[in-house]
């Protein structure tokens, strides 16, 4: 306890808490920027670190990584674009409460979740570094591929009405995955021919496409409503007693984001999917969710931010980055001669608590940065369409452009921009592509990964525990949605016939 | 072949030497994303060349291709924070660009012909994407300036592995082939034909590469009992093989921090294939040109600051004795690596 307390002392120091301060403002703002990420605004430090001592160093690194988390969400409730990968689940409801007038309601579950969301996983952090880290890395092949085919059942629960327009667009994500090249054996795939396409299609580009271009084209062509017609925008906060009512929610989406977090390679994208569907399979109003319910913001932005905290035990404890944003932060952690790994925790003690208190320290500072910006964003969210969409459109090109410095990004964004478009008019949903995109990868390389190992072998998937757990769990939740339906009508017809 | 730098590095206080050197530049270094943003006005307005005057006579633009906080993406930030003492204090600016696994920076230094003003972080991964045809473009179409640092390979084991020696590993491979099993980063990587050419002297038994996106992630396979054992670099297994949660059956090269580990040739391998990084200019520098970048390069790799930088990554020192070795050693490199992927049918003809 007194080590955590010299830790406190430390990052509150007037230079640390400058740096924690700095952190927070550029972390917010990076998250925010469709396009830019943790990831970018921990790039964009990352020279700073060769002036700063390590401990301001790092804490600037956490508190961006912390607070971007948060301000992904910024954008999603207020214009229902996504400002990085993790706050996609945010759109759902979060955009549907602004719409419905209350983006200041929103934005204020938002920034609560998050900042509890943050404490819990550094909580979790500091008590189960050591064992988290051990089952983290259990996770072998079989194991991601059936936390990918997982993730990709949720696809039959995001849609709703037509399941079969949901499943169309996920396997329109996979194909759009193919492109690049193959991981297990360097040969370019659906490139058409074009360096320009080895790296694959990249998943920012595609948000932006699909979020921010599609969504102008549809304002262009007079499909955006606009927003709150009427009512108006009111920047209210949610009370009290609606935040703390929600904690059973940001308990579960806590869980779900640590849990996926600290397994190296998962990532926080996931993780907030997942806890937004779970958060709809317990909930008792689950036919609600995606037109503006409170516990559907929670659910995501407690676990993304929740995600923080657990990505950086297979980081400390092993060095072995489990993001790209913990990829950047292991580059900072290096140039300043911190060697993460088993010994970390016995040689350099004093740097570890001050970076779990700097954690806590920068949740606290992204609820004051983000607390003053609310008036601001429900500003913006009062701009007309026709002015708004845009300049969302000029911003996200630029920060398509500045991820990788690589003009034919922003080509793939207004490809997929005109991919989405017609997606949408034709009423099939983009958020089962994108998870396509993501998890096609993740059950692609490790399936055959898996086999590889096994010479061929289909039974190394029914040898794993874990693995079959998460494929039974995947059978489920695709399943669900029908057979509930099913229930339903059934009881319906009963209590018609009586 | 290469002439390896062999002064211990000195151990300083860091705050001292790299405030020292860091300051002015970050008072007048404008955020990267900025720089960035004007990229093409910048590029579309200065003209290639810089014909006039002096060199240097405009900043210094380090293009980086490489992952943001990866081995090569510090490389280049390490050189970018020393080098302006070096070049007449001219600012030096490490410029992102990404895409087409290192092409779209490439291809933004051939347009940048001739002009000294702009350079780049070359690796082995390079030369091996330049043989199987990844990258449009082959060594010729850059000046080779500065070889600075090999990232020595290695085969390294959990500790509770059975093998003790890479012989353990191979004669188990040839006792049960295809049962053994060996992660590592890509396909048809530098690191792969690293671990062929090994397992080649070894009489290519069958042991399955298991490819995974980043060294990293192909130490947490072994870490995890996926896999048998990992082909990775030092610097990524130091901590476990301080912490004894890992062994070392084997380096390519002798590793000063490793005097007890056997390399590839004292176990009867004998091979040395290592992993490289250098700098290279645009196409079409002088020799006059290219002397003077290389001369202010070696000051600044002697730059305390860089050195402990080195120190602190696990690299090691591996210049080339002249600017036309370098070009040979790449031209070489990608005319053996194509000649044994071709040999292995993973590229035709």
């Amino acid at each position: 306890m007194s080590a955590f307390l010299d830790g406190l002392l430390t990052a509150l120091q007037p230079g640390n808490l400058a740096a924690l301060l700095g952190g927070s403002l550029l972390g917010v703002f990076a998250g925010a920027m469709p396009g830019l990420s943790s990831t970018v605004g921990l790039a964009l430090v990352l020279p700073l670190t060769f002036a700063l001592d390590p401990t301001p160093a790092l804490l600037m690194m956490v508190s961006i990584y912390m607070a971007a988390e948060y301000g992904g969400s910024i954008t999603a409730i207020a214009i229902g674009v996504p400002g990085s990968s993790p706050a996609l689940a945010t759109t759902f409801d979060g955009y549907a409460m602004t719409q419905r007038g209350e983006a200041g309601r929103a934005l204020g579950i938002s920034l609560f979740s998050s900042m509890s969301g943050g404490i819990l996983g550094t909580i979790l952090l500091v008590l189960a570094l050591g064992p988290l880290s051990r089952a983290a890395i259990t996770f072998g092949p079989a194991e991601y591929f059936g936390l990918g085919v997982f993730g990709l059942s949720i696809v039959a629960n995001l849609v709703g009405r037509d399941p079969l327009k949901g499943i169309i667009s996920a396997l329109l994500g996979l194909v759009f995955f193919i492109v690049g090249l193959d991981v297990l054996t360097g040969a370019p795939r659906l490139t058409l021919g074009t360096n320009m396409l080895m790296d694959g299609l990249g998943l920012v580009p595609m948000l932006i496409g699909f979020f921010a271009i599609a969504e102008a084209l549809k304002a262009a062509a007079g499909g955006r409503k606009e927003t709150a017609p009427g009512a108006g925008i009111t920047g209210a906060l949610p009370g009290a007693r609606e935040l703390f009512g929600l904690w059973r929610t940001i308990l579960r989406g806590s869980a779900i984001g640590g849990l996926i977090g600290a397994i190296p390679g998962a990532g926080a994208t996931i993780a907030s999917i997942v806890a937004w569907n779970e958060e709809r399979r317990v909930s008792k109003d689950r036919e609600l969710f995606g037109t503006g319910v409170p516990a559907g913001i929670a659910a995501p932005e407690a676990a993304n931010n929740s995600c923080v905290g657990a990505a950086m035990i297979p980081l400390l404890a092993l060095g072995i980055p489990g993001s790209a944003s913990a990829a950047v932060l292991l580059g900072g952690l290096t140039v300043q001669g911190v060697a993460p790994g088993p010994l970390l925790m016995a040689e350099r003690s004093e740097l570890v608590y001050a970076l779990y208190a700097g954690f806590l320290v920068a949740v606290l500072l992204m609820l004051a940065v983000g607390r003053l910006g609310i008036p601001l964003w429900t500003r913006v969210v009062r701009l007309r369409p026709s002015i708004l969409m845009p300049l969302v459109v000029a911003i996200s090109l630029v920060g398509v452009f500045a991820l990788r410095g690589n003009a034919a990004d922003a080509w793939v964004a207004l490809f997929f921009g005109v991919v989405g478009f017609a997606m949408l008019r034709a009423g099939y949903p983009l958020a089962p592509a994108v998870l396509g995109l993501i998890l096609g990868p993740m059950i692609e390389t490790n399936y055959r990964r898996a086999l590889t190992l096994s010479s061929g072998s289909h039974t190394v998937f029914l040898e794993s525990p874990i693995g079959l757990v998460l494929l039974a769990l995947a059978v489920v939740s695709f399943a669900a949605p029908a057979v509930r339906n099913r229930l339903v009508s059934a009881k319906r017809q009963a209590k018609e016939q009586e | 072949m290469e002439n390896r730098a062999t002064s211990a590095s000195p151990r300083r206080i860091r705050t001292a030497t790299l405030r020292g050197t860091c300051e002015p530049r970050s008072a007048s270094n404008p955020p990267h994303l900025i720089t960035l943003a004007f990229a093409l006005l910048a590029s579309a307005t200065c003209s290639p060349g810089g014909e006039d005057a002096a060199f240097p006579s405009r900043p210094i633009e380090i293009v980086s291709w490489a992952t943001p906080g990866g081995p090569s993406d510090l490389l280049s930030r390490a050189l970018a924070d020393v080098a302006p003492a070096h070049f007449d204090g001219q600012r030096v600016d490490v410029m992102t660009r990404q895409g087409g696994a290192g092409a779209a920076g490439m291809q933004y230094m051939q347009g940048r012909a001739g002009d000294p003003h702009v350079l780049g972080v070359f690796t082995a991964s390079g030369t091996v994407n330049m043989a199987t045809g990844r990258i449009p473009f082959g060594p010729e179409d850059f000046t080779p300036i500065l070889r600075i640092q090999i990232d020595p390979f290695l085969v390294a084991v959990r500790d509770d592995s059975p093998f003790r020696t890479l012989g353990d590993l191979f004669e188990a491979a040839h006792a049960r082939p295809g049962e053994v099993s060996v992660s590592g980063f890509g396909a048809a990587s530098a690191h792969f034909l690293g671990f062929v050419r090994l397992r080649a002297a070894a009489g290519d038994p069958d042991v399955r590469w298991i490819a995974y996106e980043g060294s990293a992630d192909a130490v947490v396979a072994a870490l995890g009992g996926h896999t048998d054992a990992a082909h990775t670099n030092y610097n990524i297994v130091r901590e476990h093989l301080r912490a004894g949660t890992m062994r070392v059956l084997g380096t390519a090269l002798p590793v000063e921090a490793l005097p007890d580990t056997p390399s590839y040739a004292d176990q009867g391998y004998d091979l040395q294939p290592v992993h490289w990084r250098g700098v290279v200019g645009p196409p079409g520098l002088d020799p006059e040109t290219r002397a003077d970048i290389r001369a202010r390069l070696m000051a600044s790799i002697d730059d305390p600051a860089f050195r402990e930088y080195m120190e602190r990554a696990a690299l090691e020192y591996a210049t080339m004795e002249d600017a036309e070795a370098f070009g040979a050693w790449m031209t070489e490199e990608v005319t053996t690596s194509r000649d044994l992927l071709r040999r292995l049918g993973i590229l035709d003809g």
